[in-house]
């Protein structure tokens, strides 16, 4: 690893010396000053990356749902280092952190070790785990820097995205490889962060085809725990993570564009006795076919490949996925805007127990899921009204099939605002952790305890209504709010047989959530912007009729939480960012106090070199997870753009 | 505080939020096609009895809603080029436009041909970013593509109106040839 360092620091050196004027860097999208403008060349200029926000906002803006865009920018300025620590701007999800290489995160609450209720895709590839109904967060990298946007969809998204699409969407966009080309190298020492270096390299075979091809690894250290004197000792959680991949994008014609890319990993986590160590391999292939601005066919296909060797929770896990996608938008008449899809995905999950004391039974499965979905949306007035109503019915092999149908309407009035509302229905489909968990799997009496996983365990289930306003006052202020009353039933609870010791997972609890989402993006000058939020969350579950289970680790969730980010260009090419969070104390057994935390980050960019030093400054014994506490710390980050 | 007086604060609050933005806000992309239209007139020779060789202002056009912010027309009013100083001037209509040597056109693309054939023979390079520019008969074209701008430019159109462009800046674009692209 040494190595690996000494010769990165190399090839930045090389860098420098060989290329010192190389036009601007093409990632050189901060808002620039008059003066620095004026005194680029014309070809720089035409590096310049323009944001593409004019576009967006548009469209989000009528958006009938809480959808938030995390992007490049936004994430560059955090001094994010993974995907979870870029999801903590997204004012409308809970993340907490749990140890270096671990987190847990959900949008509207439900956020446990098991946050079985968000469904996230990275490049249209779904990474929800069907052995334990979440996402591996260590396994999930990506470049940063590639990152197009982040969309964070909190509240049902199951009619478009599928099952188990409960409480939100986080859907991570890459840039096309049209847009990452040249090269890209950084290198970062720290505490926490201890090491990480990066580098990618995107060119063109033609005018046609282009790629990019990238590398990177991530060094993790520890973090802590308490002793019973309440003295901090270490946790032994150094983790270390090392990804290959590429895309390519391949444009025959302006109306048709194919695109493959794929991603090669392996890491080991510290832990006792032994390390754990993870791998992976996938690949995505997508067809474009664009008829018209609003008609086009979407094929996709993705192969996935994880294993991992989890030493604490004593069983590996080797899941093969292969899945295929059709979506099809067409428009009918002058008012509708037909979308309909089909998918197949097969998985392959099996999994070994190292002790007979925890085992999933059958250790191998094999499931497939079968979808189709169809919705409409049209325009009932003017370009003012406009409702969008579908349905997905999906087959899996443990409940069968299970139909998800929502309905949306959003009224906008004029330019600047948008009214919505939406009533949903979205399922979570069991996960083996749901059905085919037992502790111990050899045979015991029933006056033993024991779990025996969850035979007639069947989808947990909710009703959404939503309700939101969004509006921009002016030019460079956008509010949104976003309100919704959830209601659950068949929840997840664990319960004996009666008159047994043998634990059964059922459906015995019920319940509701209520929440408020406000969140905005704001540049009073063009040196600074603000963006942020602020969620209110609150939840009741409750025992079913003839159920008696204790519901509390379904979801350790805050009801407030704020979000706050400030980005600052400020004069001499310094930049000045800053991204605040609070979170309410979570009460109970497994709780933590509530907290402020604030990544503080001061950059120096000099053309294409770019040096940051970024803080992690909070409170001594910061805590986001019962038991584990993160600490203080920091990194410097350089980074080449070229 | 009674609610009469916290909505009108609040109003006051969103009035002075929106006043900042209106004095600052201009989206980056503006910005970028702004300086794009500066870097032009370091390209062009026009012909001098347009723009003598004296120290006389050479005037870049804005008819419509400008791109150039308060910030950028300042800084540009300290520029030279080629020892011409530079000046902006806004038009409503193409009527009051007397000197003028760069024209960036910001009008719905209908009203654009009639703009055109009326600057006919006074040597105006003429800019806009709506589509159909070039076929109408105007010269340079900006567009983006891949989160870049790019530009276009209408040669013929340009050497009609003694124009000289230089090569650098026939490199840097694409040369429109009759027809242009859905982009």
């Amino acid at each position: 690893m040494q190595q690996f360092f000494i010769r990165g620091i190399a090839l930045i050196a090389f860098s420098i010396i060989l290329a010192p004027q190389r036009a601007f860097a093409q990632a050189q999208d901060t808002a620039l000053d008059s003066k620095q403008l004026l005194s680029l060349s014309l070809e720089e200029l035409m590096n310049i990356e323009i944001h593409s926000v004019s576009k967006r906002p548009e469209k989000l803006s009528e958006a009938a749902s809480a959808i938030q865009v995390i992007t490049q920018e936004d994430i560059k300025r955090s001094g994010a280092t993974n995907l979870p620590e870029a999801l903590r701007l997204a004012p409308n999800l809970q993340v907490a952190q749990v140890n270096s290489h671990a987190w847990l995160i959900s949008a509207r609450g439900f956020d446990a070790i098991f946050s079985n209720k968000l469904l996230v895709l990275i490049d249209g590839r779904n990474i929800y785990s069907p052995l334990f109904a979440g996402v591996s967060w260590d396994a999930q990298n990506v470049l940063l820097e590639d990152v197009d946007r982040i969309e964070v969809i909190s509240g049902p998204g199951a009619t478009l995205w599928g099952a188990n699409a409960v409480n939100g969407v986080v859907n991570i966009i890459t840039k096309d490889a049209n847009s990452t080309q040249g090269f890209y190298m950084s290198e970062s020492v720290g505490s926490l962060y201890k090491y990480s270096a990066s580098a990618r390299y995107g060119g063109k075979i033609g005018s046609k085809l282009a790629y990019r091809v990238y590398g990177m690894r991530n060094s993790y250290d520890t973090t802590y725990i308490k002793d019973k004197a309440g003295k901090d000792i270490s946790q032994n959680d150094e983790a270390e993570i090392t990804q290959l991949g590429f895309r390519i994008d391949y444009t025959p014609s302006e109306k048709s564009n194919v695109m493959v890319l794929g991603n090669f990993y392996v890491g080991k986590e510290n832990a006792r006795p032994e390390k754990s160590g993870i791998d992976g391999q996938n690949i995505t292939g997508r067809w474009t076919r664009t008829f018209s601005p609003n008609s086009e066919l979407v094929v996709q296909a993705f192969v996935d490949r994880t294993w991992k060797r989890d030493i604490p929770s004593l069983i590996s896990e080797e899941l093969y996925t292969y899945d295929i996608d059709l979506q099809h938008r067409f428009p009918i008449g002058k008012r509708h805007s037909l979308l309909w899809g089909a998918g197949y995905r097969f998985m392959r999950d099996e999994v070994i127990s190292s002790t007979t004391f925890v085992g999933i039974v059958p250790n191998l499965r094999n499931m497939d899921v079968v979808n189709a979905f169809v919705q409409d949306e049209v325009m009932l007035w003017k370009d003012r009204l406009k409702l969008s109503f579908g349905s997905k019915v999906q087959h899996n092999v443990f409940t069968g099939f299970e139909v998800q149908p929502d309905a949306r309407l959003a009224f906008m009035p004029n330019e600047t605002n948008t009214v919505w509302a939406a009533v949903s229905r979205a399922v979570r489909t069991p996960s083996r952790f749901d059905k085919d968990y037992f502790l111990p799997f050899y045979p015991v009496p029933d006056s033993v305890p024991s779990v025996q996983g969850g035979p007639d365990f069947i989808s947990e289930t909710l009703i959404a209504y939503e309700l939101g306003y969004r509006v921009r006052p002016c030019r460079n202020l956008s509010l949104s709010l976003a309100t919704f009353f959830n209601s659950y039933d068949n929840l997840y609870s664990v319960e004996a047989v009666p008159g047994t010791q043998t634990y059964h997972i059922q459906n015995g609890g019920e319940g509701h959530s209520v929440g408020l989402e406000l969140s905005g993006n704001y540049q009073p000058f063009e040196w600074w912007r603000l963006r942020g939020g602020y969620t209110y969350f609150h939840k009741e579950i409750r025992n079913k009729p003839g159920h008696n289970a204790d519901y509390y680790n379904l979801g350790l969730d805050p009801e407030h939480q704020v979000v706050l980010q400030s980005i600052m260009s400020l004069p001499y090419h310094f930049q000045l960012d800053v991204a605040g969070r609070y979170v309410d104390d979570i009460p109970g057994a497994m709780g933590v106090s509530d907290y402020l935390a604030a990544d503080v980050r001061i950059a120096y960019v000099l053309r294409q070199f770019e040096l940051a030093a970024v803080g992690r400054l909070f409170n001594d014994d910061h805590s986001e997870f019962a038991g584990t506490y993160i600490p203080r710390n920091f990194y410097l980050k350089l980074t080449c753009r070229l | 505080m009674p609610p009469i007086k916290t909505r009108i604060f609040s109003l006051i609050s969103i009035a002075l939020l929106c006043w900042s933005i209106d004095a600052h806000g201009q989206s980056s992309v503006d910005r970028v096609k702004a300086a794009f239209l500066f870097h032009f007139t370091q390209f062009v020779e026009w012909p001098p009895s347009v723009l003598p060789a004296d120290k006389s202002p050479l005037v870049i056009g804005v008819l419509g809603e400008s791109p150039f912010d308060a910030y950028l027309e300042e800084a540009i009013s300290e520029e030279t080029v080629q020892g011409h100083p530079v000046t902006i001037r806004r038009y409503k209509d193409v009527a009051e436009i007397k000197t003028c040597h760069i024209l960036y056109i910001n009008l719905p693309s209908g009203t654009i041909q009639t703009v055109i054939s009326q600057l006919k023979g006074r040597s105006i390079l003429t800019v806009s970013d709506k589509k159909g520019f070039l076929q109408t008969g105007g010269m340079i074209r900006l567009f983006s593509e891949d989160n870049k701008i790019h530009f276009r430019i209408n040669q013929v159109a340009a050497q009609a109106e003694h124009l000289v462009l230089s090569s650098k800046l026939l490199g840097l674009a694409e040369i429109y040839e009759g027809k242009e692209g859905q982009r």
